[in-house]
């Protein structure tokens, strides 16, 4: 929108803008947000912290009761999906078949799947530096393909599970190549 | 920017000379989760009626109405939810973090929102835009409510 060259009276601020920042999910903390225009900036570093901002005007910080946060956002905050979850099982060396611990993780994953009335899954899977990094695309997707199955087999849509592989180019503990590591060997679950 | 745009085009390139057809297609960017009440999807002029577990896609628009509200999850773990007579529009959506594509633009066109930063916020804090009609919001790891009034 073309700027008056001249400085005229600023009409009355119209359409503004509030943002809120709120701590994160399960938590007391909040992150950090800055709220800009050509006019000004305001950093958000606590939790409650608000900014009212109208076109063509500086943001400015301004305090709001929780309460009324609450209030007024409390349709938004309540559509919130279930914030989704993440779970880390490991394989043993060369092979799609679970370490004995993450075979016991499995439990959760099911729980965490089974609370969701419309659950998403995706399961990526990971090897460690050993062997040819071609040969380790496919062992990672046998191994999130043996995850799938463990799903399928507990009730899950077939179309709610999707299957990745990185092989080795997604370390979880950065070793070069040809190490034996058994926390690489593993498929990282999203459950959405 | 620039490094997402090489980036982008680079993996163009690569997923043109492997499979024309799917370079075209965009991925889905996520899903709805929650929906009450009168809620639609604004797609390219066409509006669908928002149900859970429709997929949403970069340059979709979600709206409601005087009793509506829906909930998204966006593929990176980001969440969108907004209330009664609210619009938001994913305006852009690229996650694809073993390639270093990663751009996250939303547009709090009106009525209320709340945000939940995932993936992109974390990996590329600066990938992540979102706008409301008189300001531009950047985030560092951040849960937000935000208001546009008519």
């Amino acid at each position: 929108m073309p700027k008056p060259a001249v400085h005229t009276p600023q009409p009355a601020p119209e359409s503004p803008n509030l943002v809120v920042l709120l701590p994160d999910p399960g938590k007391t903390t909040a992150g950090r947000a800055v709220v800009s225009n050509d006019k000004g900036s305001v950093e958000l570093n606590e939790a409650g912290a608000a900014v009212l901002v109208s076109s063509g005007q500086p943001p400015r910080a301004v305090s709001i009761e929780s309460q009324a946060v609450q209030r007024k956002f409390a349709d938004a905050l309540a559509s919130l999906p279930a914030p989704p979850e993440h779970f880390v099982l490991f394989f043993r060396f060369d092979s799609e078949e679970l370490t004995d611990e993450s075979r016991r993780l499995v439990q959760q994953v099911l729980v965490a799947v089974k609370q969701r009335p419309d659950p998403e899954v995706v399961a990526i899977g990971h090897t460690d530096t050993t062997g040819a990094a071609a040969k380790n695309i496919e062992l990672g997707l046998r191994r999130a393909n043996a995850v799938r199955a463990i799903l399928i087999d507990a009730g899950l849509a077939s179309a709610a599970v999707a299957v990745r592989s990185h092989g080795e180019a997604t370390l979880l503990v950065h070793t070069a190549d040809n190490v034996f590591e058994p926390r690489n060997r593993r498929v990282e679950i999203t459950v959405r | 920017m620039g490094r997402i745009i090489r980036l982008w085009v680079f993996a163009c390139a690569c997923a043109t000379a492997a499979t024309p057809a799917l370079a075209q297609q965009p991925a889905p960017a996520g899903r709805i989760k929650v929906v009450a009440g009168e809620a639609v999807v604004v797609r390219g002029g066409n509006t669908v009626p928002a149900q859970n577990g429709f997929v949403v896609f970069a340059s979709d628009n979600l709206r409601t109405g005087k009793d509506g509200r829906v909930g998204v999850t966006l593929s990176d773990d980001t969440q969108v939810s907004i209330g009664p007579n609210s619009e938001v529009r994913l305006d852009s959506f690229l996650y694809e973090p073993g390639q270093g594509q990663l751009a996250l633009v939303l547009k709090f066109i009106r009525g209320t929102a709340a945000y939940v930063s995932g993936q992109i916020a974390k990996l590329a804090p600066d990938a992540v835009r979102l706008e409301t009609p008189a300001a531009i919001v950047g985030v560092r790891g951040t849960t937000l409510a935000v208001e546009v009034t008519d």
